[in-house]
């Protein structure tokens, strides 16, 4: 494979336009991590709760498209919600070993991904063609199609929406607050079960629109979740927790994937992927932007 | 003492009670699965290390018996052995760095360096066959092959954690800054458990392989590492007993919804979900079996 400064170029279009998908799904990692300090797995289920939503809203009951995709926000930021209630609260209610939690959400991914397989069947399926307006632009031999541009548009509408709502609104105060201590937020008289479910809401929102986009990208099947392995990655490198880190790290990502992919081998991507998340560890355990942990005795 | 010899009269049940093929099977895949469970039991019951990884060493011990057996003709004991230490091996080299990190970051870690273990496996075509997955291995793993491999380590298991050794783990588990005071070098304990709990799951992955005689990159990815550390949840952290209670049951429970496959991994998944909500300090707690019952002895004892 040769290098050309247009495949380059070509690479870093490719390469922004999955990292700004990842970021979506990783910035909904970062805010649960903030709040109840694990990784919630099951975020890959809400993803394709989102796809299945706004696939059978479109195909079966015949919904224009911006409805399907509100639907598809909806049930997805439900399903979070009802994620949560059943299954994460009464664990951490009993006990503070976030272990039990990553477990759970695990489960709660397997859940999720074997109903679609049980009900829906495991065949691939294909949003409409028509679904976002499509369209190649050519630009001294560099290809732009449309989709790509959508996606880094409605990502930066989204995690700007998503700023708006943390830093002006009194339920962004709270989420702030129980991100800094959720126990000191709750003496003051913040909701905590309200707001994580409000967390778990925006998550789930956010985990929606990244699935309406993959499933556009890719296709649509039940497994479609397992790709938010590599946004959590990109969590992790730009620091658990931090949300301008999971923007920052899920760009990181998506390049080194499309440059990997572009110059040395596509088997090599996700190689790359792991190695990269083993190095940052190893440098340095807090990410880019994550607080640093010291030890308590 | 009464404890090996229960073991062994278990072994013996497991080995001679006659049975037909198909339950000669189960039989296997629990021996195998609690030997890999034993291994994890070690590093995340009795250490405190959290591994969601553990399936990379599985996948070692089972290509490198495989192709020790297949390519060189090496008799498959030796093999086995052989397996078992590669996954040592590696072990210590990814210790070294990792074993530094606290807490979750461990465990993510682990996730990475399991899943790129496995990508390498699939991506060296010319050394394992990649993704079609390797064929061929002669199936060395019978039921009498298996109980005494398992029963064997479960002896040594449960000495070992009444050994000093065992005690040194469970004190840099539970306080590692008072551990590291009384003169223990806790750096080198975390190591030897990871070292220990290497071997055991290279050894279940090299029976692995001899069972199915066929093995493959993907039957080790993150589900099964997960899977064991489910288990060892479930059976109880810091219970070699119920883990290995723990184990069998979920094979068992997994084998009887064979024939409903599809229902399969959605039974699997409300498991988990079910048992983080309603037992999280798992089937026996960080009590070992014979305790329970020398507890109500005690009791009536007292009245």
């Amino acid at each position: 494979m040769q290098f050309t400064f247009s495949t380059f170029i070509q690479q870093i279009i490719n390469g922004l336009s999955l990292g700004s998908v990842y970021a979506l799904i990783a910035v909904g990692y970062s805010l649960v991590y903030s709040i109840l300090l694990f990784s919630n797995f099951a975020h890959g289920g809400f993803l394709v709760v989102g796809g299945y939503a706004c696939y059978f809203l479109l195909t079966q009951w015949g919904y224009s498209v911006p409805v399907s995709m509100l639907g598809a926000l909806i049930a997805s930021g439900l399903t979070a919600i009802i994620t949560e209630r059943l299954a994460y609260k009464p664990i951490r209610e009993r006990t503070t070993t976030t272990l039990y939690l990553l477990i759970a959400s695990m489960g709660v991914n397997i859940i999720i991904e074997n109903l679609f397989v049980v009900t829906v069947g495991g065949r691939i399926r294909a949003l409409p063609q028509n679904t976002f307006p499509t369209g190649v632009f050519k630009i001294a031999g560099i290809t732009l199609s449309s989709s790509d541009i959508i996606s880094l548009v409605t990502a930066v509408i989204f995690l700007t929406l998503l700023q708006i709502f943390l830093n002006k609104t009194r339920w962004g105060l709270a989420i702030r607050a129980a991100a800094c201590d959720i126990r000191t937020a709750g003496l003051m008289g913040v909701n905590v079960t309200f707001l994580i479910s409000l967390v778990f809401f925006v998550a789930g929102i956010l985990a929606a629109v990244g699935g309406i986009f993959l499933s556009v990208r890719y296709s649509l099947y039940p497994q479609l979740g397992s790709i938010t392995t590599k946004a959590f990655i990109a969590a992790v490198i730009g620091g658990l927790g931090s949300l301008p880190g999971a923007v920052v790290g899920s760009l990181i990502l998506g390049l080194a994937e499309m440059l990997t992919a572009g110059f040395i081998s596509s088997q090599m991507r996700d190689l790359v992927v792991y190695s990269l998340l083993v190095i940052m560890l190893l440098i340095r355990p807090a990410g880019f932007f994550g607080k640093a942990v010291s030890e308590k005795i | 003492m009464k404890r090996n010899i229960l073991l062994i009269l278990i072994g013996l049940a497991l080995a001679l009670w006659p049975m037909g093929g198909y339950q000669e099977g189960i039989i296997i895949l629990m021996c195998i699965n609690c030997i890999a469970a034993m291994g994890v039991s070690i590093l995340t019951g009795f250490t405190g290390i959290f591994t969601l990884g553990h399936a990379a060493y599985m996948a070692l011990g089972a290509y490198t018996t495989a192709i020790l057996t297949v390519r060189y003709g090496v008799h498959w004991i030796p093999a086995i052995i052989a397996g078992g230490l590669v996954a040592i091996l590696i072990a210590w080299l990814i210790g070294l760095p990792t074993l530094k990190l606290t807490g979750d970051y461990y465990a993510i870690a682990s996730i990475g360096l399991g899943e790129a273990i496995r990508l390498i496996l699939e991506n060296w075509q010319s050394f394992t066959r990649g993704a079609r997955g390797f064929p061929g291995i002669e199936p060395y793993t019978t039921r009498i092959c298996a109980v005494i491999i398992f029963i064997g380590l479960a002896i040594i298991t449960f000495n070992f954690l009444d050994s000093r050794l065992g005690r040194e783990l469970r004190a840099s588990r539970d306080d590692s800054a008072a551990a590291s005071l009384m003169g223990f070098n806790t750096p080198h304990t975390r190591m030897k458990a990871l070292l220990l709990s290497a071997f055991y799951c290279g050894i279940a992955g090299a029976l692995l392989g001899g069972y199915m005689s066929f093995i493959q990159p993907s039957m080790f990815d993150m589900m099964k590492s997960t899977e064991l550390t489910a288990v060892v949840v479930f059976g109880g952290l810091g219970s070699m007993s119920g883990t290995i209670l723990g184990s069998a049951a979920i094979t068992l429970i997994m084998e009887y919804f064979r024939d409903i496959s599809q229902y399969r991994m959605l039974i699997y998944g409300l498991l988990l979900v079910i048992i983080m909500v309603f037992r999280p300090e798992g089937l026996l707690g960080s009590r070992e079996i014979w305790e329970l019952f020398s507890l109500k002895i005690f009791k009536r004892g007292r009245k």
